[in-house]
């Protein structure tokens, strides 16, 4: 190797730089960094060349961070000149190379003189501003890289290094110690090599993420066929209905799009099946809107599980799901099977009568009043039979009132967003719903007499949730398995109207 | 080499007073200096250095500056052999600089971007 003695600092090539290549999370999260800039202070770790290093603290928490790597190096593979990850994606060399199936390791020299020479002329044709290929703009993002990115900076890389003196159990310093005491992590994942790293050759963590892409879990189309909604969770203020129109629009005709900020979450419903189906497909653990990863599932049907894991979302995501398909008082049934708290009942909105449950096998635990679930619907639920008495009736007349005005109304995709309030919100004025076209009505009728009586008939046990689901539930009659809920609570008197307004879809309310 | 009063230096009148208390205090620093520095962090192995110049000074500014015990002449002279620093000293008697710890930790060239060390902000 040459020496690096005092030379002329052009003919060499040693690099001097004004601002470090870093990415966001080498930076930290405080807009105020103080850095020293020190020129030809280190060799890079790479190429071996004198470079300017800068040296800052990125946060409060951290340890002082310098740069690792010349700019020419970073330069050449389009990463981070301190981690050694992707400027765009956050992910190790080896990972986006084999993504985008970039291959530029065999242009790139590694040893002695000649990786030397090569840095030199790439950086000198960079300065002269000879275009040089470069494939890290133009390449698209594709699945497994959005996938795999990251969307936030990652400050944990910024903590300051484990104390040896604390391993061996010799830290004389205590408290005022620097070092971080902990043991150190160990494993196949800690043994990394800086070369290999920028070269993506023989990287654990990349290895790691390459087979966890492989396997990650792909949104299955729900059994129920009439399921035509996709749960979006994850949301932000910043994203707004028309990103969200612009991301699915491409996949089928969307039908509604509904958005909860309260919970995060949107429902997106399409006209038809296969374009739910497609859009899932295509989007699931793909979709990443304004920078923030979204969680896609399939909208719950009554089926008591969700399609994917998650025991809260799922339960949030039963709760809301429906996008439409069930009137609240299905879902509901739904939710008391796995959250008696998630049922801030959309029977309010939907004056109309419970969809036939019938398909549904009753088992007591879907019956929310029993689970001691707070349903500050008219039906008052609260918790448990005493208290219910009182709030029924209150809740009740003003169900009356509006069950009127409601009678067509279709449970529209936008009614999840009720169901999301948590009891206290309490009822949700139906005013919202009355626009839309009474689709239903010639069927609503038959029922809309009989769920009344229900209402009245039942007392504090019975939940009475199935009861206003609107007709339009029938049209989803094959997914009413929270209807069966309301059956089976119902005293035995009640069971003829509900035959009635189960007539309409598939009898067999009585499950119990 | 240890400090040998040769008979070629003329000491001024109390001398003979003090002379124990310095002597003892140079023979600290001569120990300080030949301990081995294994183990031990850079910044670590100078504080006994430190710690006992600090005291040297110091004990000769209080005397001079608090308890008057010593004049003008026997002062300088200790000042000239070498016994007490005389730009601390000079720090020591600015206000908020009292007790100064030494030199290098106000000197805003030894320090990442201009600053002073760590030991002048306040404990608070």
């Amino acid at each position: 190797m040459a020496h690096r003695l005092l030379r002329d600092l052009e003919a060499d090539g040693w690099e001097r730089s004004d601002f470090p290549i870093i990415c966001e999370s080498c930076l930290g999260d405080n807009p105020y960094v103080r850095m020293t800039k020190a020129d030809f202070d280190k060799e890079c770790k790479i190429c071996t060349r004198p470079f300017t290093v800068f040296r800052w603290r990125p946060g409060r928490d951290a340890r002082f961070k310098k740069t690792e790597i010349c700019q020419t190096c970073s330069k050449l593979k389009n990463v981070c000149q301190v981690c050694l990850l992707d400027l765009e994606y956050g992910l190790p060399v080896q990972v986006r190379d084999t993504a985008l199936s970039i291959n530029s390791n065999d242009a790139i020299p590694k040893s002695d003189v000649n990786r030397e020479y090569f840095a030199e002329e790439h950086d000198r044709r960079a300065r002269a501003g000879i275009d040089y290929e470069s494939s890290f703009g133009k390449a698209r993002a594709n699945d497994t890289i959005l996938k795999l990115q990251r969307t936030t900076p990652y400050y944990k890389r910024n903590r300051a290094h484990v104390c040896s003196f604390y391993i061996r159990g010799e830290c004389t310093r205590g408290a005022e110690c620097p070092y971080r005491h902990e043991m150190p992590i160990t494993g196949e994942l800690s043994q990394q090599n800086i070369k290999d790293r920028y070269y993506g050759v023989n990287d654990p963590v990349a290895m790691k993420l390459l087979n966890k892409a492989g396997e990650m879990p792909s949104l299955e189309p729900p059994d129920d066929e009439s399921i035509k909604t996709l749960y979006v969770g994850g949301l932000n203020e910043r994203v707004t209905e028309q990103d969200l129109r612009d991301n699915f629009y491409a996949h089928g005709e969307i039908e509604s799009i509904r958005m909860v900020p309260l919970r995060a979450c949107a429902f997106v419903t399409y006209t038809t099946r296969e374009g739910a189906e497609k859009a899932a497909e295509e989007l699931s653990n793909k979709l990443v809107i304004k920078g923030l990863r979204l969680k896609l599932m399939w909208g719950r049907p009554q089926a008591p599980k969700p399609d994917s894991e998650g025991s809260d979302e799922a339960r949030q995501q039963a709760a809301v799901a429906h996008s439409g398909m069930l009137p609240r008082a299905i879902i509901s049934q739904q939710q008391s099977q796995i959250q008696p708290q998630d049922q801030n009942q959309p029977m309010h909105y939907f004056n109309i009568p419970p969809p036939p449950q019938q398909e549904r096998a009753y088992y007591p635990s879907m019956d929310p009043q029993r689970m001691g679930a707070l349903i500050p619907s008219h039906e008052g639920a609260s918790n448990g039979p005493s208290g219910s008495g009182e709030n029924k009736s209150g809740p009740e007349k003003q169900q009356q009132g509006q069950r009127y005005a409601f009678q067509g109304m279709p449970p529209p995709p936008g009614q999840y967003h009720h169901q999301l309030y948590p009891p206290p919100y309490g009822y949700m004025p139906p005013m919202p719903y009355q626009q839309y076209p009474p689709q239903y009505h010639s069927a609503m009728h038959p029922p809309q007499p009989p769920p009344t009586n229900q209402h009245y008939q039942h007392s504090a046990p019975s939940a009475t949730y199935p009861g206003s689901a609107p007709p339009g539930s029938t049209a989803h009659s094959g997914s009413t398995p929270a209807g069966s809920a309301q059956p089976g609570s119902r005293p035995a008197g009640s069971t003829p109207p509900e035959s009635g307004p189960s007539g309409s879809s598939t009898p067999g309310s009585s499950q119990q | 080499m240890p400090k040998v009063k040769t008979n070629r230096i003329k000491c001024p009148d109390g001398w003979e007073l003090i002379e124990p208390n310095l002597c003892e205090l140079d023979a600290k620093m001569r120990e300080a200096e030949s301990v081995p520095n294994d183990g031990k962090r850079k910044c670590e192995a100078f504080w006994p250095i430190l710690k006992i110049a600090h005291q040297k000074s110091r004990y000769i500014f209080d005397l001079y500056y608090k308890r008057n015990e010593l004049s003008r002449a026997l002062y300088e002279f200790c000042l000239e052999q070498g016994y007490a620093d005389r730009n601390l000293i000079a720090k020591w008697k600015k206000s908020g600089y009292e007790s100064l710890c030494c030199l290098r930790c106000i000197q805003p060239r030894d320090h990442n971007f201009g600053t002073t060390c760590v030991c002048r902000a306040l404990s608070t």
